[in-house]
């Protein structure tokens, strides 16, 4: 694997309990600058967990949390300066209107108003987004409200990028604008974990790929490095292999025919 | 986006917030973001439109201190009773208490549990503490709102009659008893959060919340028997048990310095007057960042769900609904009640005012006839009637949901009519709601009044299913749980009233037809005959 010279985030048996369940299992995981982490797994694998502890949105768990050098119990908030977000539920505050909603969240992360303004304005012209500037989120389509979310991850120009399934409800053309942006943000030395389920699209940009199952790291390295392992031909196989599914089509005639009976 | 005046009037406090470690900057910003969105109203999903939406901003919470003003003209009268102001104050914080009490629990209890404001704001780089005191700075706004919408006539009623120390001492109280209120709930909601998680602690902070509104409902009635009225004098012996009565302690501070009372009790709630609002706010502001903390464990993903099914209600259901379609919105509706925490919250507690406001005027028919034969004898059971008085509050909520985005579900589905969905919902809501607490009621006078008042029960009963029928022409063809919860307000407390007023009638001609030799026997047999008429009828 290829990485830049700076280590910039690790986690040292990171463990988190949800009642009885266990969540995320001792985990190790060292990223350094300029990797697209394809951060991939089945549901309830720990995905989302991992980054809201990372993001301090999860504060009971055991093992450490090192970003930018610094345990985050420790050193306060303002790592998160450096750091943009991307919800999985569009979560956001819809009753206000784009230019609002940026600036707001612009002006959390230090900018004044003024620039956060004037930049979020023309990254929404560059998604073809100006004419809707004015009006409200709740208003929008999926995919205009989730462009909404990536410029307000990006607007402060962040080290660390944590996109939770950003490409949903993005069309075709969208979708290529934010793939380019994400290999030039890489290639700046930016770090980017990237958490999805369309598994052609994280072959495609990641340069490293974990794949969480259960709680623990079962797979870690690039796609190349993955497939030697399996023997698989592509992503989604090596997927299905390392997460011992292999009935898909057993399951599927059953659903079929559950659909197609009659009862009454 | 506005520079709302409540900010300006904020910024003198600044040093204060500034002292509790709090970026006063970022705070005012969340709050000036805050108060925008409570200027909006929720866009429900049909109508959704795209584009520019010009329409003014208006505080739906704001429009609704008309309400509250209107209800503050109702502590006036008290006012002038007698000259005792321990007494009058006391009753007069009681109301003032009650009232903030039920829409803080109610209305504020979501901003103040706010987790949208994790993933908004948490994930950026604001401190735990800024984001909290934006939230408690956030619901006080409100309730300064609230309490001077109530007190202001009866402030200025009182700055005539008793002149200018009565009014900076009534200010005062008021506003202590505001931060009592604030700080008491945030302190309960610590200590729930402190020892539950996940949906757990969802289901408990909705108990709780149940309770306590509960628990003021009946507070109040003991406040009210707290003094022994003698005519229009009324006098006050203080009891140590008064001092679990806080507006009893807002009451002192008058009876002391109006009324030269002096006394070893009078001075202890003074005491507890100024001290535990003050106490109880230091130990919130202290407890800040833990709250918060504390808070995300509301964001935990719930464990395995069990599944409960109870054969009984099921057969019930099919025995109640004419359809299968029927049947389904029946179940939905019953689910809905049943899990919906935000809904519960504004329904169940008019419930518990529906089971104690029979035995309210019972009570109050008993003190004065004097004895209990002369209560039974009479023709008091039809105080009965006032458990319906829950109906026409709770038949309006049905039409929300905090979840009402998923109401497509009615318009994508090949239904014949919407009667079905009405119907449904409303059996759903009698069944669930209503009959156990007519029943519970209908048992406990069955014991009072002997077995004979059975056939005034069953007609109670009928009426009840065509009240049900007439409040929900109220909703004007919305359909159930189609309405963003949000945009519940107090307008909505206003379409109730003319409603309310029917019970009475319906009382009135109840106390009439007994009256008629077989008169009831008549009338029982000819609302068997109206009731499927409504139902059929009232329902398009």
């Amino acid at each position: 694997m290829d990485h830049g010279p700076g280590k910039i985030l690790s986690l040292k048996g990171l463990t988190k309990w949800y009642g009885e369940k266990l969540v995320l299992d001792d985990i190790d995981l060292d990223v350094y600058e300029g990797q697209i982490i394809g951060y991939i797994g089945p549901n309830g694998a720990g995905k989302s967990t991992t980054v809201k502890i990372m993001l301090g949105l999860e504060a009971s768990y055991s093992g450490e949390v090192e970003i930018f050098g610094q345990n985050i119990k420790e050193s306060g908030v303002s790592y998160k300066k450096r750091i943009g977000y991307v919800p999985e539920a569009a979560d956001l505050y819809d009753n206000l209107t784009a230019r609002e909603y940026l600036t707001f969240t612009g002006e959390l992360y230090g900018l004044t108003a003024d620039s956060a303004d004037y930049k979020a304005r023309i990254l929404m012209g560059v998604f073809n987004l100006e004419d809707v500037y004015d009006s409200r989120i709740s208003s929008y389509s999926k995919g205009m409200k989730q462009k909404v979310l990536l410029i307000s991850s990006l607007l402060h120009d962040p080290d660390i990028l944590f996109l939770d399934e950003p490409i949903n409800g993005l069309d075709a053309n969208s979708v290529m604008v934010f793939k380019e942006i994400l290999a030039q943000l890489a290639s700046q030395g930016k770090t980017i974990f990237y958490s999805s389920h369309i598994m052609e699209v994280v072959q495609k940009i990641s340069s490293r790929i974990l794949l969480l199952n259960d709680g623990k790291i079962v797979a870690d390295g690039s796609f190349e490095q993955l497939r030697q392992k399996n023997k698989e031909g592509s992503l989604e196989e090596i997927f299905n292999q390392l997460t011992g599914f292999n009935e898909h089509q057993n399951l599927a005639e059953d659903f079929v025919q559950i659909v197609q009976r009659d009862h009454r | 986006m506005k520079n709302f005046t409540t900010l300006k009037i904020l910024d003198l406090f600044r040093v204060i917030f500034e002292r509790f470690e709090i970026d006063y900057s970022t705070m005012r910003r969340i709050l000036q973001v805050k108060l925008t969105m409570d200027g909006r109203r929720p866009t429900t999903i049909m109508s959704q439109n795209r584009g520019g939406e010009k329409k003014q901003d208006a505080n739906q919470f704001l429009k609704s201190l008309w309400f509250y003003a209107f209800i503050g003209l109702t502590l006036i009268p008290l006012l002038f009773i007698g000259d005792n102001f321990m007494f009058k104050m006391s009753l007069i914080f009681g109301v003032l208490m009650f009232l903030i009490m039920t829409a803080m629990i109610s209305d504020f209890s979501s901003v103040l549990l706010d987790v949208r404001d994790q993933t908004v704001i948490g994930t950026r780089p604001v401190d735990h503490r800024t984001i909290s005191a934006a939230r408690a700075i956030h619901v006080s706004v409100y309730l300064f709102f609230l309490t001077a919408a109530i007190v202001s006539v009866p402030l200025v009623v009182g700055f005539v009659q008793f002149g200018v120390i009565f009014a900076l001492l009534f200010s005062v109280t008021v506003l202590f008893s505001d931060l009592f209120i604030v700080a008491i709930t945030a302190l309960l909601y610590y200590v729930i959060l402190k020892f539950f998680g996940g949906e757990r602690l969802r289901d408990v902070i909705n108990y709780v919340q149940i309770g306590l509104s509960f628990t003021i409902v009946i507070g109040y009635q003991v406040l009210a028997r707290a003094f022994e009225f003698q005519g229009l004098q009324s006098s006050f012996e203080a009891a140590w048990w008064n001092v679990l009565l806080p507006p009893v302690w807002f009451g002192a501070p008058f009876a002391v310095i109006l009324n030269g009372a002096s006394g070893a009790y009078y001075y202890v709630f003074m005491a507890l007057a100024l001290l535990v609002p003050l106490i109880a706010l230091w130990i919130y502001l202290s407890l800040l960042p833990t709250f918060e903390k504390n808070l995300l464990k509301l964001m935990d993903q719930a464990g395995p769900s069990k599944k409960k099914t109870t054969k009984g209600m099921n057969r019930l259901a099919s025995l109640l609904t004419t359809s299968k379609e029927e049947h389904a919105f029946y179940q939905f509706a019953e689910r809905m009640l049943k899990n919906e925490r935000d809904l519960k919250l504004k329904i169940y507690p008019s419930l518990g005012f529906a089971i104690i406001f029979p035995f309210v005027f019972l009570y109050n028919g008993y003190s004065a006839g004097g004895s209990l034969d002369s209560i039974t004898s009479g023709r008091m059971y039809l105080t009965i009637y006032a458990s319906m008085m829950m109906i026409p509050g709770i038949v309006i909520m049905l039409q929300y949901s905090s979840k009402s985005k998923g109401s497509w579900i009615y318009h994508v589905t090949p239904l014949q009519s919407d009667a079905v969905i009405i119907k449904g919902t409303l059996k759903a809501f009698l069944i669930r709601l209503f009959a156990p607490v007519f029943v519970v009621i209908s048992i406990l006078y069955g014991f009072l009044f002997g077995i004979q008042i059975i056939p005034d029960l069953v007609i109670v009963l009928l009426i009840a299913l065509i009240y049900s029928v007439i409040c929900f022409r109220m909703l004007k063809g919305k359909l159930p749980f189609s309405q963003p919860l949000e945009s519940a307000g107090q307008s909505d407390g206003w379409k109730t009233i003319p409603f309310a007023l029917l019970i009475p009638v319906f009382g009135g001609l109840h106390f009439v037809v007994t009256n008629v030799p077989f008169g009831i026997w008549i009338y029982l047999v000819l609302l068997l005959f109206i009731v499927p008429l409504t139902w059929q009828r009232g329902l398009r």
